[in-house]
């Protein structure tokens, strides 16, 4: 087979794969270096960020996860990349600046040791005989044994995997030879021993939102569960998309997006802005709304905490306020102890007003008469304010990460 | 009559002029730099100055790191008025020192903000959206046309990256070069610099198309997002980043 067509099933068999960030790292060798803020090198159609070569060592798979495209049972054409031809795609996409190193995953090809053996490999060429310095991101097979985890998680920059479904008895029903265990297992041996030399840009997961009955709250109580335990860097949400017919597959027409799109937003609340899955989402209310993100959502059903005052209110408040971000909170925080902020100067200082202005007072101005300060009000123009796209759950926050 | 001032058209020279007009208390209408040409209603100086390069660490150690990056940003900036911004801004640097950066009420200040963080986005989109071929000897070839003249921070990017590998990126729209010889980085006018061969190798097209074809596979159609694309990398850059060339 011709390697243009290999890279062709491998990658198109990795694409559903939605982590491909690459920051958090530092590192230089003789050929390449990794960028601590991460660099996007294209975007695809869809928008995403590419910043990795993002593929299979081989779609051959002895598993028959429902929902996978190269799952045993389907009939499809498969392929394996020897460890020569990764190492020579990536160091000449790298070399042209086409990408910030490689993403490395696989089916599972005779066992899981023995995948992970070719895939040490692999990237031990990489590192050793061709001082590849980029940044590497490789998924852990699950069931693997400890040994290979410590000698692929010494080489790369970042060593994942994949909760893939957010209850073990959705994985029971649609990837039947997992075990959310083993994957647990996986990760806390990653976080309990990283360090400098030992995946220095940590551990992600992703979860497939939407193939399963899960609402919201199950699935954000299990990610908060996940970065409280494994100290996770990012959780990926990926919309389903329906690649098989399975009886117990839902049958969608369209990714559920908007979701996917809320429920990163809440995930950003749960990592930067001080919120618990708890604030946001209970029995009641299990669902998030999709017609406001979830931070509007929340501030309109908590009025009573709100118009804060912009040159009062602490940063841990002035995160509460829709609109405000880390950046745009410490901005203000800095800028006050100079000048008394005004709603100009707020915009000068690049704060977006369009939704924080509702929640807000400058020097105790309201941006219109106070009286309208009423919650039908406000939620009316910020459901009107709120458009979906072009936001891209998935970009890199860099500044962040 | 506008005063204006004159400077050699590089850095130390521009902060040696404002650093001398702000010691003596001048106020210019405008700071150009050699090229400019003058009007009838202009009165150009054109001072003699002990340009030190000095200034530059002095800048660093008086105020901060960040308050030279961004006179330099703001410098490297397409700007019509930037050597006015980076004076003003110099001035209430003198004021507030270090803590300049907090007073976007100025707006001055907050311009000159803003400028530089515009310099350092282009800059870091390209360290992204660049491409290089590999010419037939072998050398590492791009070409560019920013809005900025972000060439340099782009050069020394690559530099760290790469420092094995010969490159020239070229700025097209101002006609310079950097080159850089596995040691140092270069800058140089086109006048003084000629490139007669940028033939690429038979082996490079196979490899471009191979980077385009796995840049068609890896986008997913169902979540197809025109505008999101667009936003993130804007047209203007797609005549350079080769996967994009067939969409132009
Ligand atoms: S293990 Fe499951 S998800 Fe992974 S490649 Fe095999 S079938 Fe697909």
């Amino acid at each position: 087979m011709e390697i243009k067509e290999k890279l062709q099933i491998l990658a198109d068999s990795a694409k559903y794969d939605a982590s491909c960030s690459s920051s958090g790292s530092k590192r230089q060798n003789a050929f390449g270096n990794t960028s601590f803020s991460g660099i996007c090198h294209s975007f695809s159609a869809d928008g995403r960020c590419i910043s990795l070569l993002k593929i299979l060592m081989t779609n051959c798979c002895i598993y028959d996860c429902k929902y996978c495209l190269n799952r045993k049972s389907n009939n499809v054409k498969r392929a394996l990349f020897t460890p020569e031809e990764i190492c020579s795609i990536t160091l000449n996409f790298y070399r042209r600046n086409y990408i910030e190193g490689l993403f490395l995953s696989s089916g599972i090809i005779k066992n899981a040791d023995y995948t992970m053996e070719l895939m040490i490999k692999t990237i031990h060429l990489l590192r050793h005989k061709y001082h590849f310095g980029g940044y590497i991101h490789a998924k852990a097979i699950p069931n693997c044994s400890e040994v290979l985890l410590k000698k692929l998680g010494l080489l790369v920059d970042r060593l994942s995997a994949n909760v893939e479904l957010p209850t073990e008895q959705s994985l029971k029903l649609l990837a039947p030879n997992k075990e959310t265990k083993k994957v647990e297992n996986i990760m806390s041996y990653i976080k309990n021993n990283k360090s400098r030399k030992f995946t220095p840009a940590g551990q992600s997961t992703q979860m497939i939102i939407g193939a399963t009955k899960e609402n919201d709250l199950d699935i954000m109580q299990k990610s908060e569960n996940m970065y409280q335990n494994y100290n996770l860097k990012r959780v990926f949400y990926s919309a389903y998309i329906p690649v098989n017919k399975d009886k117990l597959l839902p049958s969608l027409t369209t990714p559920p997006l908007v979701r996917e799109h809320r429920l990163y937003q809440t995930d950003w609340l749960l990592r930067y802005y001080h919120f618990k899955t708890k604030d946001i989402l209970d029995e009641e209310h299990p669902n998030l709304n999709l017609l406001l993100d979830p931070k509007a959502f929340w501030a309109l059903n908590h009025l009573e905490e709100f118009p804060k005052e912009i040159n009062t209110a602490s940063y841990y408040d002035l995160l509460k306020v829709p609109g405000i971000g880390v950046k745009g909170a410490r901005r203000i925080i800095s800028s006050r102890q100079h000048f008394k902020i005004t709603f100009k100067d707020l915009k000068a200082m690049g704060i977006v007003l369009k939704r924080a202005k509702y929640f807000i007072t400058c020097n105790h101005k309201y941006f219109t008469n106070l009286s309208y300060f009423k919650k039908n009000f406000i939620e009316a123009n910020l459901v009107l304010e709120d458009k979906i796209p072009p936001i891209n759950s998935n970009k890199q926050l860099s500044f962040f990460e | 009559m506008n005063t204006i001032y004159l400077y050699h058209d590089n850095f130390i020279s521009l902060l040696c002029l404002i650093d001398y007009l702000l010691k003596n208390k001048i106020k210019p209408d405008n700071i150009k730099d050699t090229s400019y040409n003058a009007t009838l209603l202009d009165e150009v100086i054109f001072l003699k100055i002990k340009e030190d390069s000095n200034i530059i660490n002095k800048i660093k150690k008086n105020y901060s790191y960040r308050i030279f990056k961004i006179m330099y940003e703001v410098y490297l900036s397409n700007h019509d008025n930037k050597e006015l911004i980076i004076y003003y801004f110099f001035l209430n640097t003198l004021k507030y020192h270090q803590d300049v950066i907090y007073h976007r009420n100025l707006r001055c200040v907050n311009l000159a903000l803003k400028i530089a963080k515009q310099v350092g986005n282009e800059a870091h989109k390209l360290k992204g959206f660049l491409r290089f071929k590999e010419l037939k000897n072998h050398i590492l070839y791009a070409e560019i046309a920013p809005d900025n003249n972000v060439i340099y921070l782009l050069a020394l990017h690559f530099k760290r990256r790469l420092p094995h590998e010969y490159f020239i990126i070229k700025d097209k729209k101002r006609n310079i070069y950097s080159l850089y010889d596995k040691k140092e980085v270069y800058l140089i006018s086109e006048d003084n610099f000629n490139l007669n061969e940028v033939e690429t190798s038979q082996e490079e097209k196979q490899i471009a198309d191979l980077w385009k074809n796995f840049y068609q596979t890896i986008g997913i159609k169902e979540r197809k997002n025109e505008r999101c694309r667009m936003n993130f990398m804007p047209k203007k850059y797609w005549q350079y980043i080769i996967e994009m060339e067939d969409e132009l």
